[in-house]
């Protein structure tokens, strides 16, 4: 019997009946499902003695077939300076890696990645990674840059979900679905009232996941132009989706069906029909006691105000004439009775001391998606060329109708106040021929700098084909059946030969052959990201703050580096100077305007979803890296950390700064060079140093301030900013 | 050009193959472009580092094919100027003012009044005809005006964007949306720069980028193409001075130190550009903490060049300095050149805003272009005049005009432009581009033709295809009518 779906399917799409009969292998290699292929058996392979793992014997068997040298195992300082950088985005101490090399035990590096997946901070470099794809930012972009004060709690859930194994199936489903999924919590347990139970909290998190939704580009005034307000978060919605969890790119068919890949007009219209019931809610983060706590509260917030008035009442009144000593007395007043009134608000919630208010009497909230009120939902129209002068048919939910066919599903979703969850449900089935190659690919890009398909968010025609097809194939396989754990993935990678090879062998014939390493015959070197760099200059500082989430901080910016606000108040610096140094992830990500420093090292554009970051070379790294004032701020911490771990003598210093710096001893030729450049330093006059840590008092200013030049010089260093 | 490369090797890089794919562009720049490491031996590697300084993705870079144009000065009148109190006459305003418009026009959506019941407002300045050719332009500008014979004059701006925020994304990248690459960018990635050591592409403004970073992205190309805000006071470019503690000759040891150091870590990692165009980096650096300085200073030019800009005192000082400032940067070899002259906003009292206004830019821009002329510049230096929308011909409040964009006004001169020619017209109330109508995109189109660039073939993959400065449209592309008597 055809079921009423199919008849749908033809009706509704006007399909070729051959698509429905397409045999499987006409199906573009990533709308295929896949299977699970036996790696070369390892007596078949040359290089039989450097297997460690089944991805071995896949990359080495490709290698075989071409004859190119491979290169051998990197050393062990190489390994474990990777393996922190590559895992939690920090540099090991100096102790860190001594321990590290002399560790022989066989199980050492084993153990290493174990105890660098159980860091809380490995959740906060992979989720920054997650972040680059879902476009993520602290602000609206456009003319005001409107600011998202809560997107912060969908950043900290990112970080938790990869701390916590998140399996990715459910990563996946609370993003697009948390609400439709698990909408239970929004009544909170009346008997329980101060302590909600851990199942809520679990759901509650699952619905910010949908905060994906709620940080996208938006144009202030679009309130003035509804429509086309509504369709642009629908396309922002929609071209994120599929880039971030079907690894496709369909903008292109807002204006026309994908002149590359199966994928129509109709189809992204009934995508964006999926969405179409969906609004963005705020949802507060309390329970009914701790709202009541809040309105115990309000004669507070009434002081405020009151205190306000009065003083807004004498200013008209006095406001034409200069002041009499008096008044100037009864000004002073007033102006603090406001800073009292303002300081006496209370800060926390009687019951639930966890949940501090947002800034004053705010109260805690995330920005989510919830369920538009049926009477407000506008259909959503097929658009010629993608105008929303020229509206066509109106549109169903509907999952892409090739898409349906390969996965064997129906395009048609039933409840269109369920179908954000169908589409969820849909793309982590076990046997979905996206979800999984794409997200471990991703992970491969991010351990290698390069995926197995290098275009992590594009695996439609017009995409780069896999390097290693059947590797992909069987990491996608083994993921699903392991319960889609991320974990078991870093372990499986980091774990194979092929990522322990050393970066600096340079075999002539594999240089020529295959210059971009596409066959791994060696490890990619990468340039560490702008969080990761100014991670490292602070931990090698010894200044930086590892507190874990919390609402964005803003260090102090120079002159110059701020000149281009628009708005000088959008960049509120934070008052505590310790948040100055917390880790770039927590940097305020403004649409339009970047943290300066992160802007020079090719930062995310975040308008739509980065999978690759461009690394590109350019003078105002340089310049950064040479004439920043936070930066020589911290060259100075490090100088006084170094005077303090290793004493007075030059040599000493010099040994101690190479270690925290590059987790390496310096050669003898390198020390030298250095005590070289300390003499000559120390002998120019100069201005002396502004506010040096107390630890570097302990030696002469002459010899302080060219030791913290010395530090510089380090940041400064191609080694400190790669990773071999 | 003064490349340490050998003629296969710069060929190849001027075939802007090694950047076409970003996947290729990001890596070694060196082995781009079908070229192995055979190619290009590792001598030329370390000699294009001393001699080369700027990244190869910057090097020039021949046009598609020969352009009038080598550099462009873009002027953008932030905020949005009115079409019709500047360069669209429209007497007709002058006869209905005060009355509705045709029901024809009273369906538009406008930001902030409607199109059914505001009344017609009459044109706030008197216009006449200017030059040889006569066109037609209003007496805002007494200076500028006497350059007419050399402008050309497009009446038929549109676009349907009447939101500051999504318009001059619009005007800046050709779309509505954000994360595209803006002209600047484009125009660096065709042809590179002559300059090694100045940025390729210069954005200035008056008072603020309203759009933010936006308006000299680099969108989805490498962050390398991306615009630099420049200061013309106090310091230029974001860390270019030395911290107190530094002095210049303490900054040459390190800096040689790092060179050094750098070198030999350079050594035991072949095949990797990124670490030699990192170190030729530090030079380039310690070279623009002089030359970027020395650009602003305007104490070497003349007093009658000051005289010229309408530098001394007075609203066009400041404006005046920008457009002197980037006189200089054409001459250094700056590729593009954006300025920006905020305040056009005109919701109420259009008349006095505009009277305003054009004080700040009439003698500034005048003068540049006689500058540019008097020094051989102005064939070679285009000049593009625009906002991100006109102004409604109905009235706003008692005496302003809301958004316009669905008729509005561009100019252009020099770079190869023949002026005293108009295009396009609107309707007779200023309301819609009725003849020859010119899409942003074909603003964009024009310009690159001018500079030698097809804008159906400078393209760059992103997500899924590749991607054009003027997505899917530019078929009205001027620029051979431009340069035509």
């Amino acid at each position: 019997m055809i079921k009423f779906w199919q008849v749908a399917a033809f009706v509704f799409f006007g399909l070729p009946i051959t698509a429905l009969t397409a045999a499987d292998s006409d199906l573009l290699w990533s709308l295929r499902k896949p299977s699970r292929p036996k790696p070369p058996s390892v007596s078949s392979l040359k290089l039989a003695s450097q297997v460690r793992n089944p991805i071995d014997r896949f990359v080495l068997g490709r290698l075989a077939d071409t004859g190119l040298e491979v290169a051998p195992e990197a050393d062990r300082r190489t390994l474990v300076r990777r393996a922190y950088f590559d895992l939690i985005g920090l540099p090991p101490s100096p102790r860190q890696v001594e321990s590290f090399i002399q560790d022989e035990s066989n199980d050492a590096w084993p153990r290493l990645i174990d105890s660098l997946l159980d860091s809380r901070h490995y959740g906060e470099r992979w989720g920054r990674h997650w972040l680059d794809v879902v476009r993520y930012a602290d602000s609206g972009g456009y003319e005001t840059d409107i600011y998202y004060r809560n997107a912060w709690r969908y950043r900290d859930y990112v970080v938790k979900s990869f701390n916590d194994d998140k399996p990715y199936n459910i990563f996946v489903q609370e993003q697009i679905a948390g609400d439709e999924l698990w909408p239970d919590d929004l009544d909170l347990d009346p008997r329980r009232v101060y302590i909600v139970s851990e199942k809520k909290l679990r759901h509650l998190e699952a619905r910010i996941g949908t905060g994906f939704y709620a940080l996208g580009p938006r144009v202030h005034e679009s309130a003035l132009d509804a429509k086309r307000l509504a369709y642009e978060t629908l396309t922002d919605w929609v071209d994120t989706t599929a880039s971030a969890f079907m690894g496709l790119t369909v903008g292109c068919s807002r204006c026309h069906d994908h002149k590359f890949d199966p994928f129509t007009q109709k189809d992204y219209f009934s995508l964006q029909a999926i969405f179409a019931t969906a609004r963005e809610v705020e949802q507060p983060l309390w329970n009914a006691m701790g709202e009541a706590d809040w309105r115990g509260s309000y004669p507070r917030v009434l002081a405020v105000v009151e205190a306000r008035k009065a003083y807004r009442l004498f200013d008209a009144q006095t406001r034409n004439a200069p002041l009499s000593p008096e008044q100037e007395t009864r000004k002073q007043r007033l102006v603090a009775a406001i800073g009292q009134a303002v300081l006496a608000l209370p800060e926390r919630t009687g019951g639930q001391s966890t949940i501090p208010y947002d800034g004053l009497m705010h109260i805690p909230t995330v920005s989510i998606l919830g369920r538009a009120h049926p009477s407000l939902i506008k259909p959503v129209h097929l658009l010629e060329r993608g105008e929303l002068g020229q509206p066509g048919e109106i549109m169903q939910p509907a999952l892409p109708a090739a898409l349906a066919l390969a996965t064997k599903s129906s395009p048609l979703l039933s409840d269109p106040f369920a179908a954000r969850k169908q589409l969820a449900l849909w793309l982590t089935k076990e046997d979905h021929p996206l979800t999984a190659r794409v997200m471990v690919n991703r992970i491969w890009h991010w351990h290698f700098g390069r995926g197995v398909v290098a275009t992590p968010n594009d695996f439609g025609n017009m995409g780069q084909s896999p390097t290693h097809p059947k590797l992909l194939d069987w990491l996608a396989s083994q993921f699903v059946d392991g319960g889609w754990k991320i974990k078991d993935l870093h372990r499986l990678i980091m774990n194979s030969a092929t990522y322990r090879r050393s970066g600096q062998f340079g075999g002539m014939r594999s240089l020529v052959e295959d210059p971009d390493n596409r066959l791994l015959w060696r490890m990619n070197r990468r340039r560490l990201e702008g969080e990761a760099l100014w991670d490292s200059v602070h931990s090698a500082a010894g200044t930086i703050n590892l507190a874990l989430g919390g609402p964005p901080i803003a260090p102090p910016l120079a002159g110059d580096e701020i000149a281009s606000l628009r708005e000088k108040w959008h960049w509120v610096v934070s008052a505590d100077p310790a948040q100055h140094t917390r880790r770039g992830i927590y940097i305020l990500v403004r649409r339009n305007f970047q943290f300066p420093m992160f802007d020079v090292f090719d930062a995310p554009v975040t308008a739509v979803s980065c999978p690759v970051r461009d690394v590109t070379t350019v003078a105002t790294q340089a310049l950064w890296g040479l004439n920043n004032h936070t930066v020589f701020r911290q060259a100075m911490q490090m100088a006084g950390r170094v005077v303090k771990e290793s004493g007075e003598v030059r040599s000493d210093q010099i040994d101690c700064a190479w270690r925290i710096a590059l987790g390496r001893p310096p050669t003898s030729d390198e020390s030298l060079s250095a005590l070289r450049l300390l003499e000559n330093l120390e002998k120019a006059s100069t201005v002396p140093l502004e506010q040096p840590p107390e630890t570097l008092k302990a030696i002469s200013p002459d010899r302080a301030q060219a030791l913290a030049k010395l530090c510089l010089a380090l940041f400064n260093l191609s080694e400190f900013a790669f990773v071999d | 050009m003064k490349l340490g490369l050998s003629p296969a090797t710069r060929e190849i890089l001027a075939s802007r193959s090694f950047v076409i794919n970003p996947l290729r562009a990001r890596r070694d720049f060196l082995f781009q472009g079908g070229l192995g490491f055979g190619a290009l031996a590792l001598g030329d590697m370390l000699n294009a580092e001393d001699t080369e300084s700027r990244s190869l993705a910057l090097a020039p870079r021949p046009s598609h094919f020969p352009g009038t144009a080598k550099s462009v000065i873009f002027l953008f009148m932030q905020g949005g100027a009115s079409h019709l109190e500047t360069f669209d006459h429209k007497p007709l305003l002058t006869k209905y003012d005060g009355q509705l418009l045709p029901q024809s026009l009273q369906d538009f959506d406008l930001a902030q009044i409607n199109t059914a019941d505001s009344k017609v407002m009459a044109p706030q300045f008197p216009f006449r005809k200017y030059g040889e050719s006569g066109v037609e332009i209003s007496s805002l500008f007494p200076r500028l005006s006497q350059h007419a014979d050399k402008m050309a004059i497009v009446r038929s701006m549109h676009h349907e964007l009447f939101i500051h925020g999504s318009a001059m994304v619009m005007l800046h990248s050709g779309t509505s949306l954000l994360g595209h690459p803006s002209v600047g960018a484009w125009v660096v990635y065709g042809l590179g720069t002559e300059s090694n050591s100045l940025p390729a592409y210069v954005a200035m403004t008056d008072g603020m980028f309203r759009n933010g970073a936006s308006m000299y992205s680099s969108g989805f190309l490498p962050a390398v193409y991306q615009g630099v805000d420049m200061r013309a006071e106090g310091t230029p470019i974001q860390n270019l001075q030395r911290p107190p503690a530094i002095d210049a000759n303490q900054q040459r040891l390190l800096l040689d130190q790092i060179k050094t150091w750098n070198r030999e870590h350079l050594q035991t990692r072949p095949g990797d550009s990124r670490l030699a165009a990192r170190i030729a980096n530090y030079e380039l650096a310690f070279r623009m903490q002089t030359a970027a300085p020395e650009l602003i200073d305007l104490s070497t030019e003349t007093k009658a060049t000051h005289e010229l800009y309408g530098i001394e005192g007075g609203p066009s000082e400041r404006f005046g300095k920008m457009c002197l400032m980037s006189r200089r940067m054409v001459e250094r070899g700056v590729r593009y050149v954006q300025l920006i002259c905020g305040g056009w906003d005109a919701h109420g009292d259009c008349k006095g805003n505009h009277q305003s206004q054009a004080q700040k830019i009439d003698q500034p821009i005048a003068g540049l272009i006689a500058d540019l002329e008097q020094r051989g510049l102005l064939d070679d230096t285009l000049l593009v005049w625009v906002g991100e929308f006109g102004r409604t011909p109905i009235r706003q409040g008692s005496n302003g005009r809301d958004h316009h964009p669905y008729g509005f006004s561009a100019w252009l001169a020099g770079g190869g432009v023949v002026g005293g020619k108009t295009i396009g017209a609107t309707d007779d109330f200023g309301f819609n581009a009725v003849e020859d109508r010119v899409h942003v995109n074909d603003l964009h189109a024009t310009m690159l033709g001018l500079l030698g660039l097809d804008h159906e073939r400078l393209t760059y993959y992103f997500e899924g295809r590749d991607r054009r400065l003027t997505d899917v449209g530019g078929e009205n592309n001027l620029a051979s009518r431009l340069i035509r008597a």
